[in-house]
């Protein structure tokens, strides 16, 4: 999707608010379903095995309302220069509700256990602490950087249809371990939210416009609000078929430098935790 | 613990979050993206979808008039459907089975020159 609005940002297109909608819709979806994944790592993580698949079953039911709507269960393959592909029916929408609302509601008392159990806190409390102004320094992003006390989330540039929803970034000032949890676990409820918001406000219109033509000679950079962090990238066309460059950051890049200061001097039962805790997609950082 | 309890006393009394996969099926939402297939006599060897398809999965073999398919290259982007000039590859919304072995599909296509020129020079013949 990023790419996509990088590309679109190059000639430039205006795309149309319905399309602006659903790609919200959709990157919402996309975190529910990473912070569902995320929090069942965890528990993971410290051997807490019935709480990992628990998680999954919940975030099983977001994979099929994105195969319902997008056609694939976790990468998107809707999204085009100047619009998307798919578009969200009206039975579809209801569907998508019903099944958020009994999402928000298993996730609620799973949720319970993780901020409350004694086992949970005793193993993320005061585990890979980076404080605010080492987060800052070192360039940390996303819920890692909001966990350490810093309100800065890139939905608040108001890109796609985030101006006109009721987004307000989720904080904690901890910076441990158990922060992070409660970061991620807070704006899996936002993210319900700001989906449940958004199939209401969802506008009438076109889904996509029809671009034509080679990338022109121009640049462009797009930043957005993945569910581990802000990701960038940038775009450089020059009027051939090919782009003249493209480079991508991904936010495990900037969160594992963090990794340098909440390790040395660690338990080794807490790398698993420490490690995870900014999640790490290695696939995504090897650029 | 006695957090979890109230979930795991639900557990006992609800029943499997899984299926017995080959048994039962779960019928395959509308559009969703399961395979594709080539209708032979649609394509036209045009090579469009080659070059559009962003894993590889498409070559076309233009003088045997050939198209091989690649399954397991194939990310199922519906890229080569929405390309395809004559319609002829079709998106299936039931998922591939699972096989042993990764299978080469190969195509043979009706072709769009020869099949013109035959026509042009039957007319001409006439």
């Amino acid at each position: 999707m990023t790419v996509v609005e990088a590309m679109e940002r190059l000639w430039p297109v205006e795309i149309s608010p319905r399309t602006k909608y659903l790609r919200t819709i959709w990157a919402e979806m996309a975190r529910v379903h990473s912070h569902l994944l995320w929090l069942g790592l965890l528990a993971d993580a410290f051997g807490f095995e019935s709480m990992f698949l628990q998680f999954w079953r919940i975030r099983e039911k977001v994979l099929d309302l994105m195969e319902m709507t997008m056609g694939h269960r976790v990468i998107p393959s809707v999204n085009v220069v100047g619009g998307v592909r798919r578009d969200i029916s009206p039975e579809q929408k209801k569907v998508v509700i019903d099944t958020l609302e009994i999402i928000r509601k298993e996730s609620e008392s799973l949720v319970k256990v993780v901020t409350n159990d004694y086992t949970v806190k005793a193993r993320t409390v005061g585990v890979g602490v980076l404080t605010k102004e080492q987060a800052i320094a070192l360039g940390c992003v996303g819920p890692v950087l909001r966990a350490s006390g810093v309100s800065e989330d890139v939905r608040l540039t108001k890109y796609q249809a985030y101006g006109d929803l009721n987004y307000e970034p989720i904080v904690e000032t901890a910076g441990d371990c158990y922060a992070r949890t409660i970061v991620r676990a807070r704006e899996l409820f936002q993210s319900i939210d700001l989906q449940l918001e958004a199939l209401a406000k969802l506008p009438e219109g076109e889904i996509a416009v029809k671009v034509k033509g080679n990338p022109p000679a121009n640049e462009a950079v797009m930043r957005s609000e993945a569910p581990r962090g802000e990701l960038l990238y940038y775009a450089k066309g020059n009027g051939t078929r090919n782009l003249e460059r493209l480079k991508i950051r991904t936010p495990t890049f900037a969160n594992l430098p963090s990794l340098l200061i909440s390790l040395p001097g660690c338990e080794l039962a807490d790398v698993p935790v420490i490690v995870l805790a900014i999640d790490p997609c290695i696939c995504c950082m090897e650029r | 613990m006695p957090l979890m309890l109230p979930t795991v006393l639900k557990n006992l009394f609800t029943g499997y979050a899984t299926r017995l996969y080959p048994i039962q099926v779960r019928e395959p939402f509308d559009k969703a993206r399961g395979h594709i297939t080539f209708n032979d006599d649609k394509c036209i060897l045009c090579g469009i979808c080659a070059l559009r398809c962003p894993s590889a999965a498409i070559t076309i073999e233009k003088e045997k008039k050939e198209l091989h398919f690649y399954p397991f290259r194939c990310i199922v982007c519906e890229v080569c459907v929405h390309e395809c000039p004559t319609d002829a590859i079709d998106l299936i919304f039931k998922w591939r089975p699972s096989v042993y072995e990764k299978p080469v599909e190969v195509h043979q296509a009706r072709g769009k020159r020869k099949g013109k020129e035959d026509k042009e020079s039957g007319t001409k013949t006439e």
